[in-house]
């Protein structure tokens, strides 16, 4: 209680900042914007799009100065004219695109900070202090200190922009979107590191797109519409998120994934107009095999590092395949670049836009006709017959037409993305892949991007979705596959599972190994079949199983979602008692599973056959619980 | 996934394979240079001897000084054209130093002479924001220009004894110059590895906005990088007027690209970030092999430069190509 003693005898406020304007060239950013921050609190930074958020963050942190206004840093006024004098005073800011050096090795990146400071470098005490703070964050072993920055992946990047930021000892941390490439276990993770520094009395600013995430870790929210606030430092217990979704966009939104009862799972049936055969691109893709109907939406979802992205590259022909096979529209399709893939009809919209997606120095009209040069033989530019098309097209995304001749730097996040989209609608193709279509895209673009893509469906589009954010990925698909590992692990209705089970689903060999393990121990022991599984109502998941060549056949296998009575043993799924249970196909004992934090983790079941000898439960219960399994379970089912 | 006894029993071959596959360049680029000095001695008889060994050494030290401060500026995605005729200007300034000033002295008003020239550089390049290309152009103009006035176009002969020493004597059987260029390259080399200033000057030509907003000291090391170059074109050019005991003021002509290409062989990204001196060393010496042999094998003068420019490009190509190759593999984990 010493801590809050002392925070409380502080002065009320880490940071406050009063009347904040800020005007870039023709646009007025932020008109009399204000934050007030106390210490020991998480405090949310929300609103649209190119409400200001951002703005007021790298205000407040050095990167940008105020036209006029007042901040004020424990009381004491601050001004700061540099990033650096913000980092000494103890602000600092983890990016929302990432500003890392990529040739540097992450501990230089983590360290960065401190190279303007005098005297010299030692490198031995830098790498132990990294190493503590990776054991603080629970990264121990995620993050290689020794690697070159350019060879992670988007999710391990933001994390070294994060460690960055707890390495320079700031009072004030302001999180921009820092969970937009994490996957729930990263997001979990996240938090409690938040919540430790909170515990230090440490003031945090947490901006996110993501509703749930606002609402499990803050305590007070200040919105933002226009540059004004509109919500100050309200007590997030007295807000609802039908409340904050109207203060931000000023209006309703009803039902953001745009699916109305008709449109779910209704279109599936179509012909396929891709099917994928044991595709292998190396390293990260080894053997994924699925089918995408017309005019269906089919979400590959998975944690970062499965392998999604890797995989809808190679698809496009950014990577090279190694095997499998794969047919478009029933012809063979083996794109070696994406030159290829636009010909055949495949659209592409990538999860790094700035880099991948947009001509930074083209207008917005030239960035739209930019696939369109790809496809097109011959000299000339042939814009004329696309015009047409481009004004309706405009119209569909709420863009007004005038922006056409202006720089797409102009646009904002959302903006972009819209263009983005367009320039595929335009190509009409037979397959269109996003990858992470909505990442730092506010709410009311989101529903619009939703809205479009359900409609480009519905027009008989394939549509091949990729998110890391599984309640989209849910929201959004018609069916999704799962992937592990490199490898498809289920293919599943997303009306038939939810967030929690495609964790499951998804939790790579990595983590649950140590669940595998436990289930390859039980089955050394006992023979017969063991297996991980979750049981909802009427429904059963199964997310790993082994088996003995002399198992009973219980009726469901690893990635399978039979309904109970579809199984062989279905007593022992609906009793769950904790004694081995007879029915005709064996006997079978099922032990509750829990992670660390409590959360339910569904069984751990052994199914014997019917005429053997039984263990004791309590043999079986000590295995599973001996196992690393719970430990291990943790990081796999977090969410 | 390995277990932890596993890990820590392969401990030593990891760092062993880390330390390769950090400097796999450089172990391409001495496997190319053992390459060429083999077809070379198999051609020619003389290539091998002493006296030809001795001579590489020699004519290595004038680029090699100068690639070091080219390699700097490429780091931070600048360029420096200057540096040749800023070894010209400040050899003249060193020589008519040296007619009024001890050689020390002399010296040191050389070395200050090229750093001032590439303050100039990189301060008009950082503070006035205009591409390093074109300010460098207009400087390499202006050193070549003040090296005729100042000369009054005439070359300058009756250079001190003691100056000759730094290129014909020698420390345990190496000439004294060459010993002098691999303790350069060494100290740059520390610098630019284990040195707060050093990588910085890599984050800045990797992210110069991460650099920014990190707090460092941007416009200082980029102004840095331009007077490093502009010093060490002075120091070559007291190691080339020791070499042939005369001043010219077209000494050094072209220069600049010489080192260009020598970073460039050397694995370096124009684009900044990317290179090491180790690379740049050995792309030196590339430079000079293929000059060498070229001479020794009677190569027509006017031909050698069509030989010198395709050979560049083709090692450059050869280099994508190879670590093309090696990125597949790059981008596994190393820990996980």
């Amino acid at each position: 209680m010493t801590a809050t003693a002392t925070v409380e005898s502080g002065p009320e406020f880490a940071l406050e900042a009063r009347d904040i304007w800020k005007a870039f060239e023709r646009t007025q950013a932020l008109s009399g914007a204000a934050l007030a921050l106390r210490p020991g609190e998480i405090h949310a930074l929300v609103g649209a799009n190119g409400a200001g958020k951002s703005t007021l963050s790298r205000i407040v942190s050095g990167h940008l100065s105020a036209d006029r206004g007042e901040i004020q840093l424990f009381g004491a006024p601050a001004g700061f004219t540099s990033a650096r004098d913000a980092i000494r005073a103890g602000v600092t800011m983890v990016m929302q695109e990432t500003s890392l050096a990529p040739d540097l090795s992450v501990l230089e990146n983590i360290y960065l900070p401190e190279f303007s400071a005098p005297g010299r470098l030692r490198w031995k005490d830098l790498a132990s202090r990294a190493a503590a703070l990776l054991d603080q964050f629970g990264q121990r072993g995620r993050l290689p200190l020794r690697a070159v920055l350019r060879d992670l992946s988007a999710s391990q990047r933001q994390m070294v922009e994060i460690l960055k930021a707890l390495a320079t000892n700031a009072k004030v941390i302001i999180f921009d979107e820092p969970t937009a490439s994490f996957s729930p276990n990263e997001v979990d993770r996240l938090f409690d590191v938040m919540r430790l520094l909170v515990q230090q009395g440490k003031a945090l600013v947490f901006v996110s797109h993501r509703l749930e995430e606002i609402f499990e870790i803050t305590d007070r929210i200040t919105v933002f519409r226009e540059g004004r606030v509109v919500a100050n430092a309200t007590s997030t217990t007295e807000m609802r998120p039908a409340d904050l979704v109207r203060l931000m966009v000023g209006r309703e939104i009803a039902d953001i994934y745009a699916h109305g009862a008709a449109g779910r799972g209704a279109r599936s049936s179509g012909a396929p107009v891709l099917e994928v055969d044991h595709l292998a691109s190396p390293p990260r893709v080894r053997d994924v095999s699925f089918k995408v109907a017309e005019g269906e939406i089919l979400g590959l979802a998975g944690l970062v590092g499965a392998g999604r992205s890797e995989c809808v590259e190679a698809l496009f022909g950014l990577r090279r395949i190694e095997s499998g096979d794969i047919r478009l529209a029933g012809a063979s399709y083996r794109p070696r670049a994406p030159t290829d893939a636009v010909r055949a009809g495949v659209g592409f919209i990538p999860e790094d836009r700035r880099r991948q997606g947009l001509v930074q120095d083209f207008t917005v009209r030239e960035n739209l006709l930019l696939a369109h040069l790809g496809r097109r033989r011959g000299l000339g530019l042939g814009d004329d017959e696309q015009r047409v098309r481009i004004t309706q097209l405009l119209e569909d995304l709420s863009l007004s037409p005038r922006i056409l001749d202006d720089s797409i730097l102009t646009l904002s996040g959302g903006m972009q993305q819209k263009v983005v989209l367009a320039r595929w609608i335009l190509m009409s193709p037979k397959l269109l892949i996003l990858d992470e279509p909505t990442r730092g895209v506010d709410i009311g673009t989101r529903s619009t991007v939703y809205a479009m893509i359900r409609r480009l469906a519905q027009q008989g589009m394939g549509v091949l979705l990729v998110s890391s954010d599984f309640e989209e990925v849910i929201g959004v698909s018609d069916r999704i596959v799962v992937m592990s590992d490199g490898a498809d692990v289920t293919s599943i209705p997303s009306g038939l599972i939810d967030v929690e089970k495609l964790a499951m689903f998804a939790a790579p060999r990595s983590s649950a190994e140590a669940t595998h393990f436990v289930l390859e121990d039980l089955v050394r022991r006992f023979g017969g079949v063991a297996y991980w599984i979750f049981v909802e109502g009427e429904r059963l998941y199964c997310f790993d199983a082994v088996t003995a060549s002399d198992a009973p056949n219980i009726g469901f296998s690893r990635g399978s979602f039979p309904e109970i009575t579809c199984t062989k043993i279905p007593e022992v799924l609906r009793q769950r008692p904790r004694r081995f249970l007879s029915e005709p196909a064996g006997a079978s004992l099922l032990t509750p599973l829990r992670g660390h934090r409590g959360h339910d983790l569904g069984h751990i079941g052994l199914t014997l056959p019917p005429d053997g000898a039984l263990p004791y439960p309590s043999v079986v219960e000590r295995i599973i619980r001996a196992g690393p399994a719970t430990a291990a379970m943790t990081s796999a089912g977090g969410a | 996934m390995t277990t932890k006894t596993e890990a820590a029993s392969r401990r030593s071959p990891a760092t062993i394979r880390r330390l390769f596959r950090a400097a796999q360049l450089e172990l391409r680029m001495l496997a190319l240079l053992a390459l060429l000095s083999l077809a070379l001695s198999l051609i020619s008889p003389y290539f091998f001897t002493l006296s030809n060994i001795l001579n590489l050494m020699d004519q290595s030290v004038i680029t090699g000084i100068v690639a070091i401060g080219q390699t700097f500026v490429i780091l931070t995605a600048g360029i420096d054209l200057s540096v040749g005729s800023l070894t010209g200007a400040t050899g003249i300034v060193f020589g008519l130093a040296l007619a009024e000033l001890p050689l020390p002295i002399a010296i040191i008003v050389a070395v200050l002479t090229g750093g001032l020239a590439g303050f100039v550089n990189g301060f008009i390049i950082t503070k006035g924001r205009v591409a390093a290309f074109i300010v460098t152009l207009g400087m390499m103009s202006i050193g070549r220009s003040m090296a005729y006035v100042l000369s009054g176009a005439n070359s300058i002969t009756q250079l001190p004894e003691s100056l000759g020493n730094l290129a014909s004597s020698t420390i345990l059987g190496l000439p004294t110059n060459f010993v002098m260029l691999v303790i350069l390259y060494a100290m740059a080399w520390y610098y630019l590895t284990f040195a707060k200033g050093g990588r910085t000057i890599y984050a800045i030509g990797s992210n110069v906005e991460a650099a920014r907003t990190a707090g460092l000291r941007v416009d200082f090391y980029s102004i840095l990088v331009y007077v490093i170059s502009g010093a060490l074109s002075a120091v070559a050019a007291v190691f080339l007027a020791a070499r042939i005991l005369s001043i010219d003021p077209i000494a050094a002509t072209g220069l600049e690209l010489d080192t260009i290409a020598a970073v460039v062989i050397g694995g370096a990204s124009l684009f900044g970030g990317r290179g090491t001196v180790l690379g740049t060393f050995m792309g030196v010496f590339i430079m000079v092999l293929i000059r060498n042999g070229l001479n020794l094998l009677n190569v027509n003068p006017y031909w050698q430069g069509t030989a010198i420019g395709s050979i560049i490009v083709a090692a450059v190509l050869l280099e994508r190509f190879l670590s093309a190759r090696a990125g597949i593999r790059r981008l596994e984990p190393e820990d996980a």
